[in-house]
């Protein structure tokens, strides 16, 4: 497959910007659903070990790329420990 | 601690910001508060000791909860078939 890959961009080498640009946006897409998968917290892999994923963070862990009002560095626990 | 929560409960206003919710879907902090409320009774009274702090967690269900699901829930609580975890 690589073969009549690099063949057929030799030919044609006004092709590889294309490649770039698709296969740079695939694997950012499967990066962003990777993140999703592994790192947000409402997603358990393992219902057993970890029924609740979003207790586990800290009241001042920013999941969200950008935040324009919030000021997570100033937060604290809400309610009482039990 | 306790004195904490009471000067707490004494300013509230509605429920505050949740860093483990951080969009506007608060389903899951509404049922997250409702667990936390039973629990909180639960492991309290377990204990023998006074469950006024578990109050937080009641008026910040109370805050977002719909109140058809705040009764749905009490009724299954009652029959036995709740579905979370208490």
């Amino acid at each position: 497959m690589f073969a009549t890959l690099s063949r057929q961009l030799k030919n044609h080498p006004a092709l590889i910007p294309l490649l770039f640009f698709i296969s740079g946006g695939t694997a950012m897409s499967l990066m962003y659903l990777a993140r999703l998968a592994l790192r947000s917290p409402e997603v358990s892999w393992d219902r057993n070990n970890n029924p609740e994923p979003w207790n586990k963070m800290a009241p001042t862990d920013q999941y969200k790329f950008y935040s324009a009002s919030i000021d997570y560095s100033k937060l604290k626990k809400n309610g009482p420990d039990y | 601690m306790a004195e904490d929560i009471q000067a707490k409960l004494e300013r509230y206003r509605t429920a505050p910001f949740d860093a483990r919710f951080p969009n506007s879907n608060q389903t899951k902090n509404c049922w997250q508060n409702y667990l936390d409320y039973h629990r909180c009774q639960k492991t309290l009274t377990d204990k023998g000791v006074d469950i006024a702090p578990c109050d937080w967690y009641k008026r910040v269900y109370k805050s977002l909860c719909p109140i058809s699901w705040v009764t749905k829930w009490d009724d299954q609580r009652e029959e036995g078939i709740f579905p979370g975890k208490i």
